[in-house]
């Protein structure tokens, strides 16, 4: 049963292979109905499959493709001309055939499809263009074909009356039975060649090949010899070739060359990538140690040693990382190949003419790419015949030619893959599409305003939008082109999209050549760090604060010639602002597509190569978040989603008014009792904090002390208190007390608490560094308590009612 | 197969399961203190335990996620069982550990107090979580009923359920 299951694998590997050709060919073959190449291919792989279903005991599939392979063989042989109405037919059990491929692969048996439509009409076309009995009898030629043909008639004999009988059989006996079947046949069929060799020899007088010896004839015969015979000499080498090929292979696995190539299961190749992740991951941890090494060994000659090491492992690192993603990669024609097929089908269905220019299809992208491409490009190219190219008798009004062009090229552009799809259509009306999506309520008069041209083509992407009037079965449905843009942002992709009214539009899917490892762009924000995938990142400029400009609620900056509208990185992920940033902040400038923004960071980092891991699935879906990546130290890093950073800019702002006044909020809360207030002494002399404590204890406030400059520091980062005031030393060990007034200052939620000195210091330039680190009030020691009270009293806002 | 083979295995299995229902008196668990009370998850559930290390915080999630961090190559996140149990949050210290538990391909670490033991407690000492708390809502697993205190049992699956 394993042995069996084994070779079906190979049977469904090797048909959906065949298959995927087949599309392609056909619709070639429409264009070209007399290409005898084409038709050999196509007929041979009707007939493999038929063969190997049959050895399979696959009845249903069998008897399709057998009646398929009869119109193929009478098309191949001239008698039947393939019309559009044929290749209907053809198409349609093509498609049988993969939902029974489908069914095999599912199940393990070929129940439950119908077939019998379709295999009678597939006789009709072979009873209609047949003309000769004779003819029939072609079938069986080359000797490849024959000894498929001997064990179908058998297998199919098998199935009808003695199963049981080959089944008990042995190998050996098998094997005799084969081989004296075949010799039976084949000494039919050379008797029926020789008499229809000289039948046909009476009938076609301009055969150029008469005096072809039977070995000659044997291989070329396959060809009609109606054709016209100035053809013949071209494709005589390639056809010789084809068979001897295929003869020399076995009967059951019939390809055309050996390829050096082994079938790897896609998981091994995941595990293999996730273990260059870490080896990714390790390098740049090496590096980084490296780097301290050498700071602190500097001039050391082991130094160099370990450099050299360094980088080799580097360079290894990231060759390795290459060959490894090479192995994942598959050539784009995958996808590709599925769409002349397409086009045809739409052409026919919407009455258009459409012409499909397929190139670069050698083009290779990582299988997950490739993959998740497939459904958008589809979507794309039904949008493109249905609302982009335009009916016939309209092209010609236009004076363009009646038959519609879709371009679909594919190429590298650095890091990346271009698929590019152009159509000579209608083009986007810019005026329409602001219209359409006004009465949709997708956007608002304003917006459509301010609209530049890109900006209005991106309006196709919105949910809920179809620029078709009429709702075809073929698109217009409104989801079609939204799943287009999610699919390809999945992918970390942008879409660009170029349209000209009247002749046509192109659109340009930029995708990453991988998803796993990626530049990134590392910024910080406070103490925290976040990496922006460096393909979103357009420039980096360093704006001074008063750069910024605010309209409507909503920060700005000048760009050369643009505004640029502006968000803190802060207020998009929450990071508590606890030390108020400096005169100077970056602005990285985010594009995707034809949107900018402006994220502003505090510091820039620098730029790594990032591996991608996700946050698993508790923390999936995080708005802004779209994954994380273990940086040098060992620490986890963010990184970034642009597309949703900048869709979240846009609402981000206003929660941020209302956060900074919750803020102040907390701040000025209402006072209810006395000791809702607190106030921090800090001297380093245990003997003034009593005298302080004393001198106000009677308003019944909450004192807390502290030694020195450090320790009140640590107490405010705690945040376990809400303080009022401070009551500061000058002269203090570890941290001073203008020290200390100045790091108190960059904390935003301390900035306007006020800071009272308390010194023996009276001298004017002592007061004049006070107030230039942010005192408001400079005590002098010796005080009176009461002038101590009174001056923390009117500082704190003291409510008089509290007073006993 | 042979006659003989399928009896070796049959026997085989027949030890399995015997063995199996010998185990199955006995749960082994790992208890831990948050706050005031002791919870416990069992033992299997556990794939390590460790101390506190430096974590990332992630926006926009429950204050009781408080980040991810980085367990040998792997993203994880980190729940404050504190947090998540409506306590106040605590300065971690000396004794705050780290478990890491797993279930199936979930995984997460959650900050706990402090460890106490390993318990191994006889089925039939774990009674069934209180009314009040019991159905699919509840993180609570059973009670297990020793000497001289009783210990909650905790349902890992449900720490691990995303519940935002």
């Amino acid at each position: 049963m394993d042995e069996f299951q084994e070779i079906l694998q190979d049977f469904l590997v090797e048909s959906f292979e065949l298959i995927e050709q087949l599309d392609q060919d056909l619709v070639e073959l429409e264009t070209r109905p007399d290409d005898l190449e084409l038709l050999n291919r196509i007929f041979r792989v009707a007939h493999t499959v038929k063969g190997a279903s049959s050895f399979l005991n696959f009845d249903v599939l069998t008897h399709l493709t057998h009646h398929m392979e009869d119109v193929l063989n009478k098309a191949r042989h001239g008698e039947l001309y393939i019309t559009p109405s044929i290749m209907d037919v053809i198409l349609e059990s093509i498609d049988l055939m993969k939902a029974l491929l489908s069914t095999i692969r599912d199940t393990s048996s070929d129940d439950g499809i119908d077939v019998s439509g379709c295999v009678a009409r597939l006789d009709k076309c072979a009873k209609g263009g047949a003309d000769l009995e004779v003819s029939a009898q072609q079938t069986y030629i080359e000797a490849e074909d024959e000894l498929m043909e001997t064990m179908e008639d058998e297998t199919l004999e098998a199935v009808c009356e003695s199963e049981p009988d080959y089944e008990n059989m042995d190998a050996d006996e098998i094997e005799a039975e084969i081989e004296r079947l075949l010799q039976q046949r084949q000494a039919e069929d050379k008797a029926k060649r020789e008499q229809k060799n000289t039948q046909k020899k009476a009938a076609v007088s301009k055969v150029q090949e008469d005096e072809e010896d039977e070995e000659e004839y044997h291989t070329v015969s396959k060809a009609p010899v109606v054709i016209t015979p100035a053809r013949k000499p071209a494709s005589l080498g390639n056809d010789e070739q084809e068979s001897d090929d295929a003869r020399a292979a076995s009967p059951a696995k019939k390809q055309s060359a050996v390829e050096q190539t082994i079938r790897v299961d896609v998981k091994r190749l995941d595990h293999l990538m996730n273990l260059i992740g870490e080896l990714v991951l390790a390098k740049n941890r090496l590096i980084k140690i490296n780097d301290d090494v050498e700071e602190r060994y500097e001039g050391e000659s082991f130094l160099e040693e370990l450099n050299q090491v360094v980088s080799i492992v580097s360079i290894v690192t990231t060759d390795l990382q290459i060959a490894v993603m090479k192995t994942r990669m598959l050539p784009i024609g995958k996808v590709f190949n599925k769409f002349p097929r397409m086009i045809r089908d739409l052409g026919r269905e919407l009455n258009k003419k459409i012409e499909l220019e397929i190139s670069g299809e050698e083009t290779e992208l990582d299988k997950s790419i490739v993959e998740e491409i497939g459904d958008p490009l589809v979507h794309i190219i039904r949008n493109s015949c249905d609302h982009g190219i335009e009916a016939p008798h309209i092209r010609a009004e236009q004076g363009k030619s009646e038959t519609g062009t879709i371009k679909l090229k594919a190429y590298n552009e650095g890091n990346q893959i271009v698929i590019q799809i152009d159509d000579d259509g209608k083009g986007l009306d810019t005026d329409m599409l602001k219209r359409k999506s006004l009465e949709k309520g997708l956007i608002t008069e304003k917006e459509a305003d301010n609209m530049s041209d890109k900006e209005a083509f991106g309006l196709i992407f919105k949910p809920g939008f179809s620029t078709a009037a009429v709702v075809t079965n073929v698109s217009g449905r409104g989801v079609g082109m939204d799943v287009v843009k999610t699919n390809i942002e999945k992918v970390n992709g942008i879409i660009d999209i170029d349209s000209e009214v009247g002749v046509g539009t192109s659109m340009k899917l930029k995708i990453p050549l991988t998803l796993a490892i990626i530049q990134a762009l590392l910024v910080g924000v406070q103490e925290e760090h976040y990496a922006i995938p460096l393909a979103s990142v357009l420039e980096t400029v360093r704006i001074s604060k008063d750069e910024v400009y605010t309209v409507e609620g909503r920060s700005v900056m000048r760009l050369r010639e643009d505004v640029l509208s502006l968000v803190h990185i802060g207020d998009i992920f929450e990071v508590e602002r606890i030390l108020d940033s400096s005169e100077y902040a970056y602005v990285v400038v985010l594009g995707l597509g034809a949107s900018k923004l402006g994220l502003i960071v505090d510091t820039l980092v620098g730029q790594e190569e990032i591996v991608i891991k996700s946050l698993g699935e508790f923390l999936k879906g995080i708005n802004g978040i779209a994954g994380a990546t273990i940086r040098g130290d060992g620490g986890v890093t963010l990184i970034v989603d642009v597309v949703a950073i900048m869709d979240m800019a846009k609402h981000v702002r206003a929660s941020a008014v209302v956060d900074t006044k919750s803020d102040v909020a907390l701040l000025t809360r209402e006072k209810s009792k006395a000791s809702d207030y607190t106030v921090m002494i800090v001297d380093d002399s245990k003997t003034d904090r009593t005298i302080m404590r004393k001198a106000l204890e009677p308003l019944g406030i909450t004192l807390v002390e502290a030694g020195d400059g450090q320790e009140a520091l640590s107490i405010l980062k705690q945040g376990d208190y809400n303080f009022d005031a401070m009551l500061v030393d000058i002269e203090m060990p570890r941290m001073d007390g203008y020290s200390l007034a100045t790091e108190i200052k960059k904390y935003n939620r301390y900035k306007n608490m006020p800071l009272i000195a308390v010194t023996s210091r009276t001298g004017k330039s002592d007061r004049m560094r006070g107030v230039e680190s942010g005192m408001v009030e400079y005590i002098t020691k010796p005080y009176s308590a009461d002038y101590l009270m009174s001056v923390v009293q009117r500082n704190i806002n003291f409510k008089s009612e509290f007073l006993k | 197969m042979s006659d003989k083979l399928k009896q070796i295995i049959k026997k085989q299995s027949q030890k399995e399961s015997e063995n199996l229902t010998h185990t199955d008196d006995v749960v082994q668990l790992v208890g831990f203190v948050i706050g005031d009370e002791e919870y416990a998850v069992p033992i299997l559930s556990i794939q390590e335990i460790i101390k506190p290390f430096p974590w990332t915080r992630v926006p926009q999630v429950p204050k009781y996620v408080i980040g991810v961090f980085n367990m040998r190559g792997a993203v994880i996140p980190l729940i404050d069982l504190r947090t998540k149990f409506g306590l106040s949050p605590k300065k971690h210290n000396e004794e705050t550990r780290f478990i890491v538990m797993r279930d199936g391909d979930d995984v997460a670490g959650f900050v706990i107090d402090r460890l106490t033991m390993a318990i191994r407690i006889k089925k039939s000492n774990i009674g069934p979580a209180p009314d009040t708390a019991s159905g699919d809502d509840t993180a609570i697993d059973g009670v297990g009923k020793q000497a001289d205190k009783i210990i909650t049992i905790l349902k890992v699956k449900k720490l691990l359920q995303r519940d935002f």
